[in-house]
């Protein structure tokens, strides 16, 4: 009678085992499924449509669910706290990488899984995804750490710039680019587009300009420098100088209306990110000045360089996830070079030199070439410090304040000067 | 001859200090639901004070948490975009709520008409939030926004109005979303409960010669008073969880001009990744909610009068 009484409890303490062992991180076994946790929008399109292949081929179904790009990154900060296997493999935003990487919320792709290098993707996008850093200043909780590749490319954004190459020459400094914006301002056509929507919006905006005028927000040992002369200077040029040739509103436009603007022909430079250029700008049915516009590096500043920025997005396979193997062989597949001529055919945005520099794919894409020279001049990536989102916020609400005119550039540099550095203090920093 | 009332007989006890057959069949059928309130909402708010008093280690900190959300001087700046928020939605969704059911209920007679009306209305409630921001960045954008775009057709404006981009105007813009998504809510409700007036009340003061704003006050508000109160009600706590629109539209900007309550405990949960600190922010902001309508329940007498 004992035996019969206790083997439910048996069986169920048998099942919990089971599943826990299941559970464990780097498991072998092929699963049935894995699911993504992806971004909504251009960015994740062509792996929802490259996907299907991989279910073919393999057998493993690729269950996407999309999220939009605030929710996604909330969802995956509670989904890592919880240490919930919900997702096998997350599509992270090259800036979200320092705190992911600081909470160790991924899996090490390299050591656990042996992904290697290929010399046909530049270092560059490797090391975005590589943690702690692999230059730069290291945040003092991820100081002494081995570095891992914890991340790895599926979207090569890069930061580039935008004009209207049919009404005039292509601006080599910035310099040029407020005096083509000044001759070519007129009724309704605006000579420049500041995308200076409060926090992320205008930061994404500035930093070229900040870096290319020889500022920074840190310096090599986490001191805050976004109050010093050449950071100073960067500003009055954003929130002033080309502000005067941009169209009233600049403190509310995002990148959709600045592309907007572009593409129905009422303005003639701007910074811009690939997938801008796809969705709209080239987007022949819903634009109206496709062929008409080119695309270049970033404009070299003060500083004598143009510098562009990271906006990569990366696959990684959280730590709870149960099919790390199979996670990471999806990765494999996916950024091989075979696939990825297909992934570029459904609109992916590549970091394959021999791809993006393929004579028959840059007409296709006229962006290709300037992503290609923009990944080969090693563009900056956002200060790699698990602050960073604080830090954005800061400098993006002061930022904006000074092109609303609510505050002086000096007023709004000391400002968020004094808080970031308040931040990072308080963080150990 | 005496009255006599007659007293229920008593439900029969299974033994002293027990509950009787009737209330244990109560709790019983109540308990699905009493299960899952304490599920969903008394667990988590156990958990939010838990960690209003914990740092990121999970360490006690006592009430250090608290002290520094109350020292942020950005609380108070969101504090005061809530109020101005609250200012401007609130009375405007009431009255023109109000208007808008009074005026149906006495002109309108057609029923087909009222439920044409009626479904109108309930439209801007069922779309997502974040379909009726995308909706009025189409309308404020600059550049290419509509409602510029018809002003200066139609010769109201010369130049474009920078609707987003200076305080003056970001405030209403954003506000005037929730007053487009909310009013017909009010409408509705205000409606229902003027169907409810009695019609020979009405006609009885018609008799009487009685204004119709004598019919409104002295009959008629009387039975729309607690439906105002459940609306005050609702509204508020909406207006506290306000964040989809004014996110697309401003972002909070510009500076902290449209940083409503909702988007800066938002950023100190997801952006500054204080959790201690947001956690005593939403604990403060329920205790202070809970006060507000304790205290508006006393104050505001809901029964007819």
């Amino acid at each position: 009678m004992k035996k019969i009484r206790w083997a439910p409890a048996v069986v169920v303490v048998a099942l919990i085992v089971g599943a826990c062992q299941a559970a464990a991180p780097g498991g072998g076994q092929k699963p049935a499924k894995l699911t993504i946790a992806a971004v909504q929008g251009n960015e994740d399109a062509a792996l929802k449509a490259v996907a299907p292949l991989y279910e073919q081929k393999t057998g493993i179904k690729i269950e996407i669910v999309e999220f939009p790009y605030d929710q996604l990154f909330e969802k995956l900060v509670t989904t890592f706290k919880a240490n919930s296997p919900t997702y096998d493999l997350v599509m992270m935003d090259d800036p979200w990488m320092p705190k992911f990487g600081t909470d160790e919320s991924l899996q090490a792709l390299d050591s656990t899984y042996g992904i290697k290098r290929d010399s046909d993707i530049p270092d560059v996008v490797y090391d975005v995804g590589t943690w702690p850093p692999p230059r730069g200043p290291v945040p003092p909780k991820a100081q002494g750490k081995a570095a891992h590749l914890i991340g790895v490319t599926i979207v090569g954004n890069v930061e580039m710039f935008m004009y209207r190459s049919d009404m005039g020459p292509a601006p080599k400094t910035w310099d040029e680019v407020k005096a083509n914006a000044d001759k070519n301002k007129k009724a309704n056509f605006w000579g420049y587009v500041v995308r200076g929507k409060a926090t992320n919006p205008i930061v994404a905006d500035f930093l070229p300009i900040l870096w290319s005028f020889g500022g920074d927000v840190f310096d090599s040992n986490w001191a805050v420098t976004i109050d010093n002369a050449a950071s100073l200077k960067a500003v009055k040029f954003l929130v002033q100088d080309l502000k005067a040739a941009a169209p009233p509103g600049s403190e509310s436009i995002d990148a959709a209306d600045r592309s907007r603007l572009m593409a129905i022909g009422q303005a003639y430079q701007s910074t811009v990110w690939p997938g801008e250029i796809s969705e709209i700008v080239e987007n022949a049915s819903v634009s109206q000045v496709k062929g008409k516009v080119s695309y270049i590096p970033m404009p070299a500043g003060p500083s004598g360089k143009g510098i562009g920025m990271m906006g990569n997005w990366l696959l990684g396979v959280p730590k709870a996830s149960p099919n790390g193997q199979a996670a990471a062989d999806f990765i494999t597949w996916l950024t091989s070079s075979d696939t990825q001529k297909t992934y570029v055919d459904k609109g992916g945005i590549p970091a394959r030199k021999s791809i993006l520099n393929d004579s028959a794919l840059n007409q296709k894409n006229p962006y290709f070439a300037a992503l290609a020279k923009s990944l080969e001049a090693v563009p900056n990536w956002r200060p790699r410090t698990d602050q960073w989102n604080a830090v954005e916020t800061i400098l993006g609400t002061n930022l904006n304040a000074a092109l609303a005119g609510l505050t002086t550039p000096e007023d709004a540099v000391k400002k968020a000067a004094d808080q970031i550095r308040t931040l990072m203090k308080g963080a150990g920093y | 001859m005496a009255n006599v009332t007659a007293r229920p007989a008593p439900v029969p006890r299974a033994g002293a200090g027990r509950f009787t057959r009737q209330e244990r069949l109560a709790y019983l059928m109540l308990a699905p639901v009493l299960g899952t309130i304490l599920v969903i909402v008394t667990y988590p708010f156990l958990l939010a004070v838990l960690q209003s008093l914990q740092d990121a280690g999970s360490e006690f900190v006592g009430l250090r948490n608290y002290a520094a959300a109350l020292e942020n001087p950005l609380l108070y700046e969101a504090l005061a975009a809530t109020g101005i928020y609250a200012a401007l939605v609130m009375p405007t969704e009431i009255l023109l709520g109000l208007g808008f059911a009074l005026l149906v209920h006495r002109i309108v007679r057609s029923p087909r008409i009222r439920a044409l009306l009626f479904v109108l209305a309930t439209i801007p409630l069922v779309l997502p939030p974040i379909a009726v921001g995308v909706i009025a960045r189409l309308i404020y954008a600059p550049g290419y926004g509509v409602l510029n775009h018809l002003l200066i057709v139609t010769g109201v404006i010369r130049d474009e109005i920078n609707w987003l981009g200076q305080p003056a105007t970001a405030m209403p813009a954003v506000a005037s979303v929730d007053i487009w998504q909310w009013t017909p809510f009010v409408y509705l409700v205000l409606f229902s409960g003027l169907l409810t007036v009695p019609r020979e009340e009405i006609e009885a003061a018609q008799v009487d010669g009685a204004s119709g704003w004598s019919q409104f006050w002295h009959i008629e508000f009387n039975y729309l008073r607690p439906l105002l109160l459940l609306i005050l009600f609702f509204r508020l706590a909406d207006v506290l969880r306000v964040f989809d629109h004014v996110f697309i539209l401003t972002g909070g900007g510009p500076g902290n001009t449209t940083q409503l309550l909702s988007l800066y405990l938002y950023r100190i949960e997801f952006k500054y990744f204080d959790g201690g600190q947001a956690a005593a922010l939403a604990v403060m902001v329920l205790a202070a909610v809970s006060i507000a309508y304790s205290l508006v329940t006393r104050l505001l007498p809901v029964e007819r009068r």
